[in-house]
């Protein structure tokens, strides 16, 4: 059977996007691959399709938990009932449940932390693995912007497994990262399957404004005019809650927020807003995104400025799926990079909390439990937040057998400074793009190690773009949705033909 | 309406300044503690206790500081308040919320309105014969209840949206003081989100907190109709089935309870569990409150029994303070268990 026979078998589709039918050919060639397709081009088909295939179980590293119940609901919405997430979010009964059916899972997603457990690990040992699928692979590599220690052990794990067959999937990382991933995952003959990360219908545009006051108005005028749907990123919750009230408040258009601040069943309701029309603008921090297939964004501005150009290429890939044009703002002010500054350093620990850490767990010579984490008190005790905690819990697990104890702080403190200066670069690398007199578009390519080929037109404010071809065709503006009444509401989604019979 | 304002000085006047402020925001955050679960039984305030979770203690202070502005309380000092001359006017002449429950249901609100909300978008996703969209909730178990109502209730999947309707606006009519507003525009179906908390309120012009105990409220009368009408109900009957009742004591007082159940004495508990007398103490209290058959004769006589509610009831006070002065023979811990035990019906 061809491969498209099997793509319309069992996912309905007639043709494959760009890179996935390279990929699946390598992998059942045997071969490890490696590859780098931009985000949208259905990544989970290039390991399901192949799972069909290839007799055994297919396991799943993914670092987001909340990426991972997403695509397990996708896969159960698509008719493939054996799949499940080994996370945290399962309660100790149902993780049981879970392992005692291991075997009844043709797809098994795992989260690193949960890896970690020799416990788990062992069992999965002991099943017939046909792949190995690392999904956001990059976070393995110290000079990647999302580095995990959890995900340096992988290639541990994964000789622990009997090196099975692997894919490491990513959307953006640099030449550098790439190589690193390979290394680390200890792969040999490696295909690679690289996409080029331009999206040619995305204009990409920056705009220097004084401060924010100008940045706001700019911001009415643009969403004003701009032919929606959009997204708007910031870097802070509340500028991002500000910003859609005053949308809102100046009745420019249907508006809400989105930040991981935000309850879980309330994150749904506004996703599924914007995805069924409801809300023409998201107001949003980088949380926003992820799993979420809106074909028609039109544009995506940015307000704060992203941490690496990664991010950037990332959020503005959200516009224009539909391959319609699209366009891409980002508002500088002078002194902006001083706010992903503090951020970085705000995402590790500090050497106070490092020494203190270390002085509470001097005197005890079991200082990781059964889980082989650290006790949850001293979290709080030393002020650490998710994520610093996360790394440094990550990171003395990674070296609690190789470096002795004595050591480990100073280790760990070095770790932290090379962390720091990682993430100083590449801020420092975004504001060279943003000062840069060269084509935008080139410029970004020439980072990822690409050439930029084809001339795209509009391709970008170096190169000349005229913002009106982005406006809205004249003033058809959506009128409020009508007053209906709670019980004409209730009619219309519970009776197909509403009252009228 | 001033709701919230409304149900502090309700409770600033129950407690009759012998609380701080600060047990009223624990009682209306549902805070887990001997002392507040105690303020709920001996108060009579078990109907707002945990109706307002969401609440912070910064937004707490401010409503205090705007009613003291208002002149609807009076600051007694201590951090201790009572009603002002308006306040009380205003509790004379609004009416409180009349369905709230939270002694009762603020366990299982939060669980009902999953089940609520899934519900709704599965009804009318068969409804419409649409199998592909994404679930608003995400808690399995909430998905596995949905299965089981469309298993066992013997409905058939083209007449799930209707039955469901009708019940549900049948549920609704006759609501006396309700607005079903605030639960059904936050019901999704398909192709129509439902509104988030925050979209609601505005779009109902109310405040967030009012909101959301206008939305409790509404939710407590839906449960305590389905409750006591529940042949009418069929399907929406399954909404409020198999949760366990009493689950007031704490996880930590559940321990407590099966080791006093072996013979063990409250030290020995506490050298077991390598907790502190005084908090086997707390769970005691709340034995007493809670549990019918629980005796504290074993923990204090029967004279001395006598003697704490004689002067409780002489003095009109539960005070501790007050009490310990006349009984000096008595300690803390035996007048919280005496009080405990008996203060209410002393008191109602
Ligand atoms: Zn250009």
């Amino acid at each position: 059977m061809e491969l498209e026979d099997l793509l319309l078998k069992h996912f309905g589709f007639h043709s494959f996007k760009t890179g996935q039918k390279e990929v699946i050919s390598s992998l059942l060639s045997g071969c490890h691959t490696l590859a780098m397709l931009p985000t949208g081009t259905g990544k989970s088909l290039c390991y399901q399709l192949p799972g069909y295939m290839l007799d055994g179980h297919v396991l799943i590293v993914s670092p987001l938990l909340s990426l991972m119940q997403d695509q397990v609901e996708q896969f159960k919405r698509f008719g493939e009932k054996r799949v499940v997430a080994l996370n945290s979010f399962l309660t100790l009964e149902e993780k049981n449940q879970v392992l005692r059916h291991i075997n009844e899972y043709k797809f098994i997603f795992i989260s690193p932390e949960m890896l970690r457990v020799p416990y788990i690990l062992g069992i999965l040992g002991k099943l017939k693995l046909s792949m190995f699928v690392v999904d956001e692979a990059h976070c393995i590599s110290q000079w990647g912007f999302d580095f995990r220690p959890d995900y340096s052990k992988l290639g541990e794990i994964r000789s622990a497994l009997g090196n099975p067959l692997t894919l490491a999937l990513t959307a953006t990382a640099t030449y550098q990262v790439r190589e690193d991933i390979i290394q680390s995952l200890g792969l040999s003959n490696v295909t690679k399957v690289e996409s080029s990360v331009d999206r040619p219908n995305i204009a990409i545009c920056i705009e220097e404004l004084a401060d924010y006051h100008e940045k706001e108005a700019r911001i009415l005028d643009l969403v004003q005019q701009l032919e929606k749907p959009g997204v708007i990123y910031f870097t802070s919750k509340k500028a991002a809650e500000q910003m859609a009230a005053l949308l809102v408040e100046k009745e420019i258009c249907q508006a809400g927020y989105y930040h991981g601040g935000m309850d879980p069943s309330t994150r749904v309701l506004i996703q599924e807003q914007f995805i069924h029309n409801q809300l023409e603008v998201i107001c949003a921090t980088s949380a926003f995104g992820m799993g979420i297939n809106k074909e028609n964004i039109r544009f995506v501005i940015h307000y704060h400025m992203p941490m690496q150009i990664e991010s950037y290429l990332q959020e503005i890939g959200r516009a224009g799926r539909d391959g319609n044009q699209s366009v891409a703002i980002l508002l500088y002010s002078p002194g902006d990079e001083l706010l992903p500054l503090q951020l970085a350093e705000g995402e590790l620990p500090s050497e106070q909390q490092i020494d203190w850490l270390f002085a509470s767990i001097a005197g005890e010579p079991r200082v990781l439990n059964e889980q082989l984490r650290l006790h949850k008190d001293l979290k709080e005790q030393g002020g650490f937040t998710d994520v610093q905690w996360r790394f440094i819990e990550g990171l003395i697990h990674q070296m609690h057998r190789t470096v002795p104890m004595q050591q480990m702080n100073k280790s760990v403190k070095e770790f932290v400074a090379g962390r720091l200066t990682t993430k100083k670069t590449n801020i420092f690398q975004l504001k060279q793009w943003l000062d840069s007199a060269s084509c935008r578009r080139e410029h970004l390519l020439n980072y990822f190690g690409e050439m930029l080929s084809d001339q795209v037109q509009p391709c970008c404010d170096r190169c000349g773009v005229q913002l009106n071809q982005f406006f809205k065709v004249s003033g058809h503006f959506k009128s409020k949705p009508s007053d209906v009444t709670w019980n004409q509401y209730l009619a219309k989604i519970l009776i197909n033909s509403g009252l009228s019979e | 309406m001033l709701h919230i304002e409304l149900i502090i000085l309700h409770c600033l006047q129950s407690i009759k300044n012998e609380r701080t402020i600060y047990s009223i925001f624990h009682l209306l955050k549902g805070k887990k503690s001997s002392q507040t679960i105690q303020d709920a039984h001996l108060f009579s305030l078990k109907p707002f206790f945990g109706i307002l979770e969401p609440m912070t203690r910064e937004l707490f202070d401010r409503k205090i500081a705007a009613m003291l502005q208002n002149n609807l309380i009076i600051d007694c000092g201590g951090q201790r308040f009572v009603p002002a001359l308006l306040g009380e006017s205003l509790l004379q002449n609004n009416r409180l919320p009349i369905f709230i429950n939270g002694w009762d249901y603020h366990q299982i609100t939060g669980p009902v309105w999953e089940r609520l909300t899934l519900l709704v978008q599965v009804a009318s996703h068969l409804e419409y014969g649409e199998t592909n969209y994404i679930p608003i909730q995400k808690n399995q178990a909430v998905h596995s209840w949905v299965k089981t109502v469309i298993k066992v209730s013997n409905i058939s999947k083209r007449e799930m949206g209707r039955k469901l309707y009708n019940e549900l606006t049948k549920c609704f009519c006759n609501a006396d003081g309700i607005n079903p507003s605030v639960i059904v525009f936050r019901l999704t179906g398909f192709q129509q989100i439902g509104l988030t908390a925050e979209q609601a309120a505005k779009k109902l012009d109310l405040e967030a907190l009012d909101y959301h105990l206008q939305f409790t409220n509404t939710l407590h009368y839906m449960i305590q109709n389905i409750k006591d009408n529940n042949e009418q109900f069929p399907l929406l009957a399954y909404l409020i089935q198999g949760f366990t009742e009493n689950e007031e004591l704490t996880l930590s007082a559940r321990k407590t309870w099966n080791l006093l159940l072996q013979g063990y004495s409250p030290e020995m508990i506490a050298s077991l569990r390598r907790l502190r007398v005084s908090t086997i103490e707390d769970h005691l209290v709340e034995f007493a409150l809670n549990i019918n058959h629980f005796q504290i004769d074993e923990y204090v006589d029967n004279g001395l029994q006598s003697k704490i509610l004689d002067t409780s009831r002489q003095q009109g006070t539960k005070q501790l303070k007050v009490i310990k002065d006349k009984v000096k023979n008595a300690s803390y811990f035996q007048i919280r268990l005496v009080l405990a035990k008996y203060g209410e019906q002393s008191w109602n």
